[in-house]
């Protein structure tokens, strides 16, 4: 028998095999019988007959043998697949370095992705980790976590008899819980120990953790029994990671009475490790019943006040219910209560003002970071997917240089009858093995970066995240992490497995080099098309960092209207002490005039709102001659000061005169108001000596006009709002007593070189008045431009981080592109080009590839930035200084990394040049 | 041993395909000729599902197949008993003898067992 190759291939391929073998077959039983003496005619019918029903048998055999090529080619797969991957460990342990080096930059780009995404994970997407946390809905703004207004009703905010109100009515939830925040709270866990201590609070109802469906981890939680009677359950449940901070983990913590505000409470429970309550990014210590508010803070009784709004609610939905009719039923509701206990005509301006409603789905609580840092959140997301892209491209540049040293061998695998399918199938399979490891150590890498960054973000101190490594975490990892394959794997595995058979096995690798970097004939080899790519994108990014760099600068620089290097801030809880009316009227004289004789001091002024203190008052005006088109029109925002503040704070008087010692004590009659207000109210007009109306009181005349200050959080970054100063001494029951104190020192010099006289001025008037901080004005400034300088830090150094790795693959892919050139640059030389017209050669050939880069990476960059819009202050969406920077810094990066490989080719002496061709 | 489909014709047509191959390979035709010949016609009454039984003992790993030229010089698939074939081989042997010693001996009793 002599053999002949025949591969089946697919069904058409087994359908033909068994044809033949059939006919073959009935061939020679047809010529047997004819041998036998029959006429062919006959043998073959003959044949036929014994052979039976052909079709069946045809039929059947196919069937079998499809059956077995399929069971063949699984095991073939499998069998390949775990060969490709135990050949590609030992390919890449062969190259250690170079493995180390594509892991190292993989894991710096996913870890990146993996680290901001958990943070948005944490921030955005996660619910809270409660029973059923989809059921819940949030009554009030479910970032305003921590405020406290007084005044008249809101829904932002809600009161406690407005709180109850809802709670027993609402048909749509089958609980509903409060929380709010106290103003103070000193807590003694040992009576004798005098340093108290502030743990987190909030004030919950008694049906909070019901409504959660938390149960305790020991003791008990709140049951309900505590909203009964107010002031008589004098108790407090603890969190799992306070239990262990103060009290070791010890059960008899359980039990143990604590002194809170002067007053006993009783721990009865500690909560599960995984709960730290209802609010993203401020974990909770202590729960107390809302009903003890009033006893622990005697001085400020809220329980039966519908016009202090505090508290955020939260209700569980009934099982047949659903968000869209708790909007229904609770938007009346709220109104309708809301107006109906207002007094005299404060319903009929509530409802004038189209008060916007707060009810919203409450599975991820409530949280004030997540206002804060969603937006930067997703414009570094966007970063750092850039910065991938780049790695990749990198990574492949590095992959293809590789698959170029590896020509031959692919060629001779290719020659041996491998299919260039498997080869890539292998390729890949590196590919992935890099990724992986890349993922893996990016994992790490993540875990270790996003709480660096939660501690970045949070100046110092740890905003409390869960940051835990989930599911979803893992599984963007893994997308990530596929896709990165596929970008940077791909394209040099099909390349490199495309070499010419030929050639390469004649000439060695220079021939695969060629046809993988570009031949004569290939207008963009793909090493050239990665740089522009990366070109592209690091114009994205550098545009993008640049403006959120000059945005911060702006916002750093912008005139404040005071004087920002001489102030020092002091704020002191007075309500913690019950200062109100006259006594608080006297604290704030003394204040004043003791510190004004430190020396080193030029000025002092008080106030109750003061600068970046984080409050702010607002009311409604009417001012003679003005219609208001919208209810914002009337609305103001308002400080009680001292005399002189102006000068204290190092305001610009523009018209009239400050606020004088001869203003106090009176119903307040005059007031200095700031730029904006002058411009809105009497545009055109000289304000001074005109009048304006707090709601219904007697006119208050303009005395002064100050140019705008920016001296709240927010300010920074947007327009000042209109504003009015009025006297913090008066007698005046419409704008409501001051109820609270800053002090603004104004200094000589440094102003945080008086922080410790002040401190001990303060404790030698009340030993036991709390002091909130002594700050420098510039020190409270950068913290409010917090999250801008995060994230104009972190984009910066995306972007230098692409500019690097541009630039080096820039360096590697021109010294590659000259090693190939080394004899036509000889020639050159020998046929009299000069050092510097090489030089030019080379560097022009580089900087054409830049500029394709630059050309594709600017309209990207001006289509992207233009989502940065809302983070971006006095920078337009097109800023031309921004694109110039990037532009300029790109630019000198690529001659820099040019000008290396292109000296090198200028020394090319032409008869080694042409020895080696 | 008129049992078309399985039961007993088809482990009768499988045994003898191996017994066949047993001397080395073979064609399809010259397995039918050989079966046909040692047993006087009897088993395989028609050719077809021999073709049908060499494809599932191939599947079944018993069998390898490759084309070669037969005798007259035309190409043929040739099939040879793999290992687990001969394996495979041995064991229907062995059971078969056992299974006709003990019919020849119901067949050949001659007085009813009392119990």
């Amino acid at each position: 028998m002599r053999r002949v190759f025949r591969l089946p291939f697919g069904r058409a391929g087994i359908a033909r095999e068994v044809d033949d073998e059939l006919a073959f077959h009935l061939e020679m039983r047809t010529q047997r019988l004819i041998a036998a003496g029959m006429t062919p005619d006959a043998a073959k019918l003959e044949a036929l007959r014994q052979f039976g029903d052909v079709d069946t048998v045809r039929q059947d055999c196919v069937t079998m043998d499809n059956e077995r090529e399929r069971k063949m080619s699984r095991a073939n797969t499998l069998g390949e697949l775990q060969q490709d991957f135990v050949y590609a460990l030992r390919t890449l342990r062969r190259n250690a370095g170079f493995t180390a080096i594509i892991v190292g930059a993989l894991a710096l780009g996913i870890g990146a992705n993996t680290a901001i995404f958990s943070l948005i994970d944490a921030v955005v997407v996660r619910g809270l980790p409660v029973k059923d946390a989809g059921r819940l809905v949030a009554i009030g703004d479910p970032q305003r976590t921590s405020s406290f207004s007084q005044g008249s009703p809101r829904t932002d905010l809600i009161s406690a008899p407005l709180y109850r109100d809802i709670r027993d009515h609402s048909r749509s939830f089958s609980g509903v819980l409060a929380s709010g925040r106290p103003a103070r709270l000193d807590v003694r866990i040992d009576e004798k120990n005098a340093d108290a201590e502030h743990p987190r609070a909030r004030y919950v109802s008694g049906n909070y953790f019901a409504v959660l469906g938390v149960p305790a981890f020991a003791g008990r939680v709140f049951d309900g029994s505590e909203d009964r009677s107010a002031g008589a359950s004098p108790v407090a449940v603890i969190s799992y990671a306070y239990w262990t901070r103060r009290f070791h983990n010890d059960r008899s913590a359980i039990g143990r009475t604590v002194v809170v505000n002067d007053t006993r409470i009783t721990i009865v429970g500690v909560t599960p490790q995984s709960f730290t309550g209802e609010i993203v990014g401020a974990s909770n210590d202590v729960w107390l019943p809302l009903s003890m508010h009033d006893v622990l803070h005697p001085h400020q009784r809220v329980l039966d006040d519908r016009s202090s709004s505090w508290l955020l609610l939260l209700g569980r939905l009934t099982p047949d219910a659903t968000l869209a009719q708790a909007q229904q039923e609770l938007t009346p509701f709220i109104t309708r209560t809301i107006v109906a206990n207002a007094p005299g005509s404060a319903g009929q301006s509530f409802l004038a003002d189209k008060p916007k409603m707060y009810v919203s789905d409450g599975a991820r609580g409530f949280s004030r970071v997540r206002a804060t840092f969603q937006a930067p959140l997703f414009t570094l997301m966007i970063g750092v997917v850039l910065l991938l892209c780049i790695i990749c491209a990198n990574v492949a540049n590095l992959l293809l240089a590789r698959a170029i040293a590896r020509g031959k061998e692919m060629a001779v695998r290719l020659a041996l009858g491998a299919d260039r399918g498997r080869l890539v199938r292998q390729l890949l399979t590196e590919s992935v093995v890099l990724a992986m490891a890349g993922a893996a150590t990016g994992l790490l890498l993540a875990w270790w970066g996003s709480h660096a960054l939660l501690v970045l973000a949070s100046g110092g101190s740890a905003i409390p995240l869960d940051l835990s490594l989930d599911l979803r975490v893992m599984a963007f990892t893994l997308v990530v992490s596929f896709f990165a394959v596929v970008l940077f794997g791909l394209a040099p595995a099909v390349r490199a497995s495309r070499v010419e058979l030929a050639s390469t096995m004649r000439a060695g690798a220079q021939s695969v080099a060629g046809s993988a970097l570009g031949n004569r004939g290939q207008r963009a080899p793909l090493g050239k098309l990665l740089i522009a790519g990366q070109v592209a994108l690091s114009v994205v990014l550098l545009v993008g960092a640049a403006m959120l760099v000059r945005s911060l600068r702006n916002v750093q620089s912008v005139d404040v209207g005071l004087d920002r290097d001489h102030l020092l801030i002091l704020g002191v809880d007075v309500n913690a002490r019950g200062y109100s009316g006259a006594r608080l009227s006297n604290l704030a004289h003394t204040l004043r005039d003791r510190i004004a004789v430190i020396p080193g001091v030029a000025a002092v002024a008080f106030s109750e709102n003061g600068i970046f203190s984080g409050t702010e008052s607002a009311t409604t005006i009417e001012v003679p001659g003005f219609v208001a088109r919208t209810p914002n029109d009337t609305s103001i925002a308002f400080d009680q000061v001292s005399p002189d503040y102006v000068r204290g704070i190092g305001a610009r008087l523009i018209q009239g005169r400050d606020l004088a010692t001869s203003d106090e004590g009176h119903p307040s009659r005059v007031a200095v108001v700031n730029q904006s207000l002058a411009q809105f109210y009497f545009p055109g007009e000289n304000a001074v000596g005109k009048y304006l109306h707090v709601q219904d009181s007697v006119a208050i005349q303009i005395v002064g006009v100050i140019a705008d200050t920016r001296d709240h959080q927010g300010t920074l970054q947007s327009e000042p709002s209109r504003r009015a100063y009025f006297s913090y001494v008066h007698a005046d029951t419409v704008i409501g007593s001051p109820g609270s104190l800053r002090v603004e020192i104004r200094a000589n010099g440094d102003p945080s070189a008086l922080v410790q006289q002040v401190r001990a001025t303060v404790k030698s008037i009340d030993p036991t008045l709390p002091i909130d901080g002594v700050d420098p004005l510039t020190k409270l400034m950068q913290q409010s431009i917090q999250e801008e300088r995060l994230v104009a830090k972190l984009a910066s150094a995306f972007g230098v981080l692409a500019l690097v790795l541009a630039s080096i693959g820039l360096y590697g892919v021109m010294t590659y592109a000259i090693t190939r050139r080394t004899g036509e640059i000889g020639l050159r030389v020998a046929l009299g080009a000069q050092q510097l017209d090489v030089v030019r050669m080379v560097l022009f050939d580089a900087l054409r590839l830049v500029g394709i880069g630059m050309a594709v990476g600017l309209p990207l960059a001006l289509a992207s930035t233009r989502l940065l819009r809302t983070q971006l202050h006095g920078v337009g969406a097109v800023d031309p200084a921004s694109i110039g920077a990037a532009m300029v810094v790109l630019m000198a990066s690529a001659v820099v990394a040019v000008l290396l490989p292109a000296m090198r080719a200028s020394k090319v002496s032409p008869i080694v040049a042409l020895r080696a061709e | 041993m008129l049992d078309r489909d399985g039961g007993l014709l088809r482990g009768t047509l499988d045994v003898l395909i191996l017994k066949a191959l047993s001397w080395g390979p073979r064609h399809g035709y010259a397995v039918a000729e050989w079966i046909k010949v040692i047993t006087d016609g009897d088993v395989l009454v028609e050719e077809g599902p021999l073709y049908t039984a060499l494809h599932r003992l191939e599947k079944n790993g018993w069998l390898t197949a490759e084309w070669g030229y037969s005798e007259n010089n035309r190409k043929a698939k040739y099939y040879q008993l793999s290992r687990s074939g001969r394996q495979e081989l041995r064991e229907e042997m062995s059971s078969w003898e056992r299974y006709a010693r003990a019919i020849g001996k119901a067949l050949a009793a001659a007085s009813p067992l009392t119990a």
